[in-house]
Formats: C-alpha cells, sequence, structure tokens
C-alpha cells in the first residue's frame, strides 16, 4: 500500500462534486453535490439504478472526466488542479482502471498488455535499465492469477476470464493506492466472475488499496464493508458509519 | 517508452502499412533513379559535345565586308592569330560538305540499304568533314574514336592500320590504277554499308559553280580506311572523315575550310573572354565578317539542347514529386482509418496515463517508420537501379520481348547515370517531411479525441 500524503487518512477524497450537461437549450444536471471519502484500504461498492450518476461518477473520481464544479482528491493531490500532463501522471500512478470490457489493446500480448502503464511511466532509456524487475513483477501477476501459461497470448486468444484478470493485472502492476473498477463482472458469467472477484478481493487484502466498485449485482455489493447508493445525482444511502463524508 | 513500442507494434501488426511504406519506396526509387538518368544525359552530351565541337568554334562568312573586302579561304592566317592566344591549347581547320556515299561493288542491293537506312529515312546522306590530322586530334576525340574500333580484338579489322596516320593506305591494298584517297566511316554507317577496309567507295556531291552559278555533281573514289566509333549515334551513322585536301579537291577546290575549332586550356575560366579577344582580333585582320555571328562558344552552339534537358531534368523531377505527394496521402488515409479504429485504443491509453502530446507522438512515430523504411528502402532501390540501369535495362527488355531503350535513336549506347548524393539526400528528406506532414493530421486528431467518448465506444 502506497503511504498517505500530506496528512490524509483517504485514498480518495471527492468534494462538491456536481456536474451538468447542456443539452439543447436545457441544462441536465447529472451530479449535484457529491461528497465521498475512501480511507486507504476500504473497498466500497456504489450501487444505483441507471442513469443515477455512477459511471460519471467514477470518471470524474477517475480523473477521466473534468467535474462542473468539486475538487478530487487522489492520495492527496487535487487532480483537477493540476496541467493535463500531471493529472495523466497521476491516474498513471495512483489510479488502477479496471472495465467492464476489459479494454485489453489487442495487437499486445497479455504480458504487454500488464506492461503497458509501467511502459507509459517511463522514457525508453529508464524502462530498459528497469525492465527485467517490471517484467518479473508483471510475470508475477500473471502467475498468482493463473495465467502463466497464457503470457504471450493476445487478448483474442483469451477468454473473457482470462482478458479481465490480465486487466487486473494491469490495474495492479504500480501498486496504485486505489483501484477504480465499473462492473469489473458484468460481462463475465457468474462462475466466472466469482472467480475474478475472488482473486480481487484476494489482492485487495494482501496489497491494502482502497476501491470504488460500480456494481448491479448485489452479491458484489454485500462483499464491500461499505456500500454507498446514489439516486438522481445525489447520494442517498452510505452504509458507513460517518454516512456521506 | 510506449511511444516507439506501440508505434511499431501498429505497424507490423497492421498490414496496410506496407501499402503506404510500398508507395513510399517506389516514389523515392523512382525519383532518384530518373534524376540520376537524367544528370548521366546532361553529363554526356556535354561531354559529347564537347569533344565534337571542341570549346570554340569559328565559322567564317565568306561574303564581303563593309569595306569590301572577303575573308581568305585558307586558314593558315586565321589559325596563326588564334594559336598565338596563350589560353589556347590548339585549333584545327575543318571542311565540312554534304553528300552521298555509295560502295563500289558492295553485293548488297543498293537501294535495299538506301530504303532502309534507319536515320535518314530514304536519302542517307552524309555529313563530309575533312581535316587535318595532327591538329584535329588536339581538340577533337577522333583519336578516341578510331581507337575505340582498332583496339577492341573483336572489331580490330574494321579499324585503321595506324592511329597516328589514319588516312594511310591499308595493307595489301590491290593498285587498281585509282589515285588513292582515304575515308574514315562511322561505324554505324559502315555496318549498314557492310564495307571492309580497303574497299572502294564513290564520294557524291553538288557544288555550286561559280562562274555559271549553276550546281553541278562532283564525285570521286576513296578507299576506306577504318571505321570509328565515338559512342554517339548520330556521329557514327553520318559523318565520314576525309583528308582536308582530298575533300577539297572533291568540291572543286573552291574553299579550303568552313570551320576552325579550338580547343582551350581552361574553358570553363577563359571561355567567355577568350571567344571575345579572338573575334576582336580576327575582325580588325579581317578575316571574318565581323558581325557578331562567326566566333561561338560550344554553349553558344548547343545552349538550347543544353537548357531543354535541364529543363526536362527540373520537370521531371517535380512531376515525379507528386509521386510522393500520392504516397504521403496513402500514408494520411491508412492513418486515418487507424484513428478511427484505434479510438478505444486512445481511450484506454488515456486512462492508463499517457498524455496528448505521447498519443499525438506515437500516430506520428507511425508515419516516422513508414518514412524511414520506405525512403531508406527507396533510397537502396534508387541507388541500385541507377547503377546497374543498363544491365536492368536489357534483363527487361529481354523479359518482356520489348526494346525499353532503343539505342538506335539515342545517341549513347549505354544509358548513362550519375547519382548525386546531394539529390539523394534532398529526396529522402523530401519524402519525410511529406509523410511526416500528412501523418500530422490525422495524429492531431488521435490526440483530440475525448478519452471517454473513445472509452464508450463499445
Amino acid at each position: 500500500m502506497s503511504a498517505p500524503a500530506s496528512g490524509t487518512r483517504h485514498a480518495l477524497e471527492v468534494r462538491g462534486i456536481a456536474k451538468s450537461f447542456q443539452v439543447g437549450s436545457e441544462t441536465l444536471d447529472v451530479l449535484r453535490g457529491i461528497d465521498l471519502a475512501i480511507p486507504y484500504g476500504q473497498p466500497v461498492a456504489l450501487v444505483g439504478s441507471s442513469g443515477a450518476g455512477k459511471s460519471t461518477l467514477l470518471h470524474i473520481a477517475g480523473l477521466l472526466e473534468r467535474p462542473s464544479a468539486g475538487s478530487v482528491r487522489v492520495d492527496g493531490v487535487d487532480g483537477w488542479n493540476l496541467s493535463p500532463d500531471e493529472r495523466a501522471k497521476v491516474r498513471n500512478r495512483k489510479v488502477g482502471f479496471v472495465f467492464q470490457f476489459y479494454h485489453l489493446l489487442p495487437e499486445l500480448s497479455a504480458l504487454e498488455n500488464v506492461l503497458l502503464p509501467a511502459m507509459i511511466a517511463h522514457s525508453p532509456g529508464e524502462y530498459r535499465a528497469a525492465r527485467a524487475q517490471l517484467t518479473e513483477a508483471a510475470l508475477g501477476l500473471l502467475a498468482r492469477f493463473g495465467l502463466q501459461a497464457r503470457t504471450k497470448h493476445r487478448p483474442s486468444q483469451l477468454s473473457g476470464g482470462e482478458r479481465q484478470r490480465v486487466a487486473l493485472a494491469r490495474a495492479l502492476i504500480h501498486d496504485p493506492p486505489i483501484l477504480i473498477a465499473d462492473e469489473p463482472t458484468g460481462n463475465l458469467d457468474s462462475a466466472t466472475g466469482e472467480r475474478v472477484l475472488e482473486l480481487l478481493f484476494d489482492e485487495q487484502r494482501t496489497r491494502h488499496f482502497a476501491m470504488l466498485l460500480v456494481t448491479h449485482d448485489a452479491k458484489l455489493a454485500a462483499r464491500c464493508p461499505r456500500t454507498v447508493t446514489m439516486r438522481d445525482g445525489r447520494i442517498v444511502g452510505d452504509t458507513n458509519g460517518s454516512g456521506a463524508a | 517508452m510506449y511511444k516507439l513500442f506501440l508505434s511499431w507494434r501498429y505497424l507490423t501488426a497492421r498490414r496496410t502499412n506496407l501499402i503506404g511504406i510500398v508507395g513510399i519506396t517506389v516514389g523515392v526509387g523512382a525519383l532518384i533513379m530518373i534524376l540520376s538518368i537524367m544528370t548521366g544525359f546532361l553529363d554526356e552530351h556535354r561531354a559529347a559535345i564537347r569533344g565534337g565541337l571542341s570549346d570554340l568554334v569559328i565559322t567564317p562568312i565568306h561574303l564581303a565586308r563593309s569595306d569590301r573586302s572577303v575573308p581568305p579561304r585558307e586558314p593558315e592566317a586565321l589559325l596563326e592569330i588564334v594559336r598565338a592566344d596563350p589560353r589556347v591549347a590548339g585549333a584545327a581547320p575543318r571542311l565540312v560538305w554534304g553528300g552521298m556515299i555509295s560502295p563500289r561493288g558492295a553485293q548488297t542491293d543498293l537501294s535495299e540499304v538506301y530504303y532502309s537506312h534507319p536515320e535518314t529515312g530514304n536519302v542517307p546522306v552524309v555529313q563530309l568533314i575533312g581535316i587535318d590530322v595532327a591538329s584535329e586530334y588536339q581538340v577533337a576525340n577522333l583519336r578516341e574514336a578510331l581507337a575505340r574500333v582498332s583496339s577492341d580484338p573483336a572489331s580490330a579489322r574494321h579499324g585503321v592500320r595506324d592511329l597516328d596516320d589514319p588516312f594511310a593506305a591499308p595493307r595489301d591494298l590491290d593498285d587498281d590504277g585509282i589515285a588513292y584517297r582515304g575515308i574514315l566511316v562511322g561505324k554505324k554507317l559502315y555496318d549498314t554499308f557492310q564495307l571492309r577496309v580497303g574497299d572502294r567507295v564513290n564520294v557524291l556531291t553538288a557544288v555550286p559553280d561559280p562562274r555559271s552559278g549553276a550546281v553541278k555533281s562532283n564525285n570521286l573514289i576513296f578507299t576506306v580506311c577504318g571505321a570509328f566509333k565515338t559512342g554517339q549515334s548520330e556521329i557514327d551513322s553520318d559523318i565520314a572523315y576525309f583528308d582536308r585536301r582530298a575533300l577539297a579537291e572533291l568540291i572543286g577546290n573552291e574553299r579550303s575550310f568552313s570551320t576552325v575549332l579550338v580547343k582551350l586550356h581552361d574553358f570553363e575560366r577563359d571561355g567567355a573572354a577568350t571567344r571575345a579577344d579572338l573575334e576582336q582580333r580576327l575582325d580588325q585582320a579581317r578575316l571574318i565578317r565581323g558581325e557578331g555571328d562567326e566566333v561561338s562558344t560550344w554553349e553558344d552552339l548547343r545552349g538550347s539542347l543544353i537548357a531543354a534537358i535541364e529543363n526536362e531534368r527540373i520537370l521531371i523531377g517535380v512531376m515525379l514529386a507528386l509521386v510522393l505527394l500520392v504516397a504521403g496521402f496513402t500514408v494520411f488515409a491508412i492513418l486515418s482509418m487507424m484513428v478511427v479504429e484505434k479510438r478505444r485504443d486512445i481511450g484506454i491509453l488515456s486512462a492508463l496515463g499517457a498524455t496528448r502530446g505521447g498519443v499525438l507522438s506515437t500516430f506520428l512515430l507511425i508515419a516516422f517508420w513508414d518514412a524511414l523504411v520506405g525512403a531508406v528502402s527507396g533510397a537502396v532501390l534508387g541507388v541500385w537501379l541507377a547503377v546497374k540501369i543498363d544491365p536492368f535495362e536489357r534483363w527487361l527488355s529481354a523479359t518482356i520481348g520489348y526494346q525499353i531503350w532503343n539505342r538506335e535513336i539515342y545517341l549513347f549506347d549505354t544509358i548513362p547515370s550519375r547519382i548525386v548524393p546531394i539529390a539523394v539526400a534532398l529526396i529522402v528528406l523530401g519524402a519525410f517531411a511529406c509523410t511526416l506532414l500528412f501523418a500530422a493530421i490525422p495524429a492531431v486528431r488521435a490526440a483530440r479525441l475525448d478519452p471517454l467518448e473513445a472509452l464508450r465506444y463499445e
């Protein structure tokens, strides 16, 4: 687990987030003042009906989409107050993404996909110097996820479950303080999904990273000690003792 | 690191990129090859014309001057003034006339030969040039042209007996009672008439009679002393050399020279100044008519031809540069397709921390690899073709059964080519610039793509 920065206790801290879109002459408010703080090492399920604003919140928290108002602190760094390049660096080092549709690069092997965040982080010289170490770490992750025989396979040669495990390894290669997952088992059958979740929560326990999981799956939500419920762009329920922070 | 890695991977994983690379290769290769050949043409022309025409040509017009004196019909006074100039390396008088050659006792039906003459169609009109051998050797390339035939074992029997005295009678010449006069015949003409050394040929010409004003025909029998070969098709098929006095005799001794060829020690440095000085001195000595058109440099005489080739070279260069534009456009089209296809990848890269600049560089690098592989292989191909153009053309002609380079209609036996390294470098740089400029448009579009939009696209 990464050490907290500037004295904060939170891996992710979302304050006063609002997001509105202009549709014709009307303004559509998707998020209406969201406050959410996730401490280091805490898995949080984000649930709610379709259109509640879960995915938009996820993208804003993951520094992919700019909010209309409010701030996002990732590991203590105010992400939307940075230059685009610095923000990209924070995304690379501090946030791990897992998507419903895996989003692996089809031209790269499983191992290369896992190494991609490291390639983005390093210049050619640095990468060459650290290559052996990085490859070892990536191979270790793949082996832990039962993919030691599939490292050279392209995504098209892997099953859905295998692809999601590669995506999981890719998200964890930098050992980020927070992992953001958008319906990670949404595209898998229940047995495969179960296997992936086992691995995900095993890793979470070992590495102690915070998680923000968007899901429709009640069983998955039940695995998390804290569930945040959204409706119409607001947080309407939070099983955390402190409520909506 | 990912920019280099991904761009190379995208390049190699997608076969459509090959089309762009092949386009650049062909464009660069063709441009280098054609420009090398055009440069070779220009060199050959300049060299050939220098050799044939010498540096300066003095052609006195034998008409009365404004002071009613007439320039002399003998060259000696003129030669004396020209040779006195320290910048002059040599000067040679020539008598130039036109006529026809008829081989006596040839086995071939003469009409067949005349009607099938490749250069002049039906009428084999030949340029008759009378020379003084020793001075001609100083200013023109006749000695080399004679040696090309007599020193080659395959054609030695058609060569002259003695290069220092090319009009010397051939060995074992039967004396048939005809006064001996020698003739040297261009190799193509020699072959067309199926001549042999020692053959007698009748040279016919028409000359005006100064007394009656009527045109009368003259003819004399000459003995073939050998063939010469300059490699320039026009000269080798249209020219016969004679001793100047013998040719003067054929045209009735009305004139003993028509031009004087002058060779300078350094034409590039002294050409224009020497031309002007000689013109002035010859005018003062009343040896030319003095109206400004009798002393010329070889560039004056063939300037338009040289300018035309130079112009053609530039024109072809510009037209072939369009091939590079097409290649650049192909790269543009392929990359544009790739940006659309790779929307999702671009979104993933952004989510994983790639900057807009990084995405831009990745796509520009794909074009860079295209240009690098295409331009380098194009340069190798172009240089190789320029060097091996002659055997390549022979092979290609033999393979397709059609003579691509017709040696009869060009001035040279082999396709000339000279590689100019600066031109090669400019072409390669041009290909790079063109490809990268075209690639910049889709690359910028890729960088501007909203990563979220790209990720939602599934």
